[in-house]
């Protein structure tokens, strides 16, 4: 996947996209599945953004897609296009965001609890062998499903997935946000204070 | 249309309700193209006169002796701190005691005023335009007006435009006579200010009155930007594919480090690699305090587990383009 195909996509899911951007997306999509595969991530970190709820689970995106692609085969390029903002690409997000719940991991009540719980030396770099900070999926039963475009149902997870990434997300920048500001502090413009913005200074 | 131009139509419908040129500004850059020759024609819309406030900034930051009580907005939360800068026998000595939340003191001392690290030298955009390098001037878009009055200063304003969608924008007010930094404002997509850092009170003598009291002493670490740092690694080499254009290493951190940090000049992002013990499904999170992102991926990279955290003074779209972009070195 090209850089300026990961501009694009970007744009898109910032509902920044131009319509040549959308067309070129599109166009590409079927036979690139690294761009497939970034799609659902993207619109993974959007949904945890807006704090949507994932709607139509079991959703087939691939009908949607040709529709675009076969408009724009017929030669209505510029009205195809137009139309896709409205007809296609909602529907395509919300697919791409169902399909991404599935590739995301799901970490349990129990783990977060392991999570929250953790002494004031979980701040440690994790090392083989040690226990991993990161709830792991086993304990769970939930099935593992590949994020998959229409082909199958995607199953309804629980939203304790989205809530436990995003705990995760704050318990990282706790724990390294004054490594972060050690380099701030001597490469930006602003001295010492991106030490403020350490919610806990360690010595 | 090139993608170029797609990006820069963009990032202008953006900003253009709240960034539009101040004409002064544009006939002083317009005047200063027609003297300063072929090297300066490569960057059509820098404007001298904004990048010779910013390396003054930059300057003023290490030279000047100053103390003061500084605040810092981030979002709902305000925190109150008393700084102060002296230089002693060229080397400097930093403080910043909090005097609300935690009341950490963080100090640094004997900072050699000649040891100028990445971040700073990006910041010298003036004599990069001199030498024909657009420099920092091809990621921003600057432009000079008259200030407001901080902390009793008079200030000039520098309004800080990104060129595209992968950093901040920012309103700097710079004192007038030494040109150190006041107040910043760290604005966001849809003119959203992320961060307000700001002088309540501030004055040009050696050292302040300092009556705080101070619950704990950090002192500042200094990361080399060139050698490499001893210290945690991962096990294996692991690069980044991917960062903005502009960016570049902060300190000479070795191919396996748990860390590595890249700066633009104004914006500093840090990338961290854990490896996981055991398998993790692929997932992301991401949180938000004020201008700092966090961003959290779990993945496999080429079978093995590993979480990847980028975290830093960047929108969440840039630590996502990053994290993607990581593989290990064979």
């Amino acid at each position: 996947m090209s850089e300026q195909m990961r501009e694009s996509l970007s744009a898109m899911m910032d509902d920044e996209a131009q319509e040549l951007e959308l067309q070129r997306v599109l166009s590409r999509i079927e036979d690139d599945g690294e761009l497939r595969q970034t799609w659902v991530r993207y619109s993974a970190v959007r949904t945890v953004l807006s704090g949507q709820q994932v709607a139509c689970p079991g959703r087939d995106i691939s009908g949607a897609v040709r529709l675009a692609l076969s408009s724009e085969a017929d030669g209505h390029a510029k009205t195809a296009v137009n139309g896709i903002r409205e007809r296609v690409l909602r529907p395509l997000a919300s697919f791409a965001v169902a399909a991404s719940v599935a590739a995301t991991v799901v970490i349990g009540g129990q783990q977060l609890a392991r999570i929250s719980g953790a002494g004031p030396d979980s701040g440690d770099r994790v090392l083989a062998g040690t226990a991993s900070p990161v709830g792991m999926v086993n304990s769970l039963g939930a099935t593992s499903v590949q994020a998959s475009f229409g082909t199958q149902a995607v199953p309804v997870l629980q939203p304790a997935t989205r809530t436990a990434y995003r705990e995760l997300a704050r318990q990282r920048m706790e724990k390294y946000m004054q490594e972060h500001a050690e380099h701030a502090a001597l490469n930006s413009p602003q001295g010492l204070v991106p030490f403020a913005r350490v919610a806990e200074i360690r010595e | 249309m090139s993608n170029a131009v797609q990006m820069t139509g963009r990032s202008k419908r953006r900003w253009l309700l709240s960034f539009s040129l101040i004409p002064g500004a544009k006939i002083a850059a317009i005047f200063m193209f027609a003297v300063s020759g072929a090297g300066a024609a490569t960057c059509p819309d820098a404007d001298p006169q904004a990048l010779v406030w910013l390396e003054k900034m930059s300057d003023s930051l290490r030279r000047v002796n100053y103390h003061g009580v500084v605040t810092l907005q981030r979002g709902d939360d305000m925190q109150v701190m008393q700084v102060s800068h002296t230089v002693v026998d060229g080397s400097s000595y930093e403080r910043l005691t909090e005097l609300t939340g935690q009341g950490a003191r963080v100090v640094r001392t004997g900072h050699p005023l000649d040891c100028v690290h990445p971040g700073h030298k990006l910041l010298r955009a003036s004599t990069d335009l001199q030498a024909g390098r657009c420099g920092i001037a091809e990621q921003y878009r600057f432009s000079v007006g008259d200030g407001e009055r901080v902390a009793g200063r008079q200030a000039v304003r520098v309004r800080i435009e990104p060129r595209d969608m992968y950093r901040f924008g920012y309103v700097l007010e710079l004192d007038r006579e030494t040109g150190l930094l006041l107040k910043a404002e760290t604005v966001g997509r849809g003119d959203e200010r992320l961060e307000k850092f700001q002088f309540a009170d501030l004055s040009f003598t050696d050292s302040g009155q300092d009556a705080a009291d101070v619950n704990l002493v950090h002192e500042a670490m200094h990361p080399h930007p060139e050698e490499s740092q001893a210290g945690n690694g991962v096990g294996q080499s692991w690069r980044i594919g991917w960062v903005p254009k502009g960016f570049v290493t902060t300190d000479g951190a070795r191919d396996d480090a748990g860390r590595k940090t890249f700066t633009d000049g104004l914006a500093v992002f840090s990338v961290f690699l854990e490896e996981l013990a055991r398998e993790i499904r692929p997932g992301e999170g991401v949180v938000r305090n004020g201008s700092t992102t966090s961003y959290t991926r779990g993945l496999q990279l080429a079978t093995r587990p590993v979480l990847v955290t980028v975290i830093g003074e960047v929108p969440v779209n840039t630590a996502r383009m990053v994290a993607d972009s990581i593989a290990w070195v064979p």
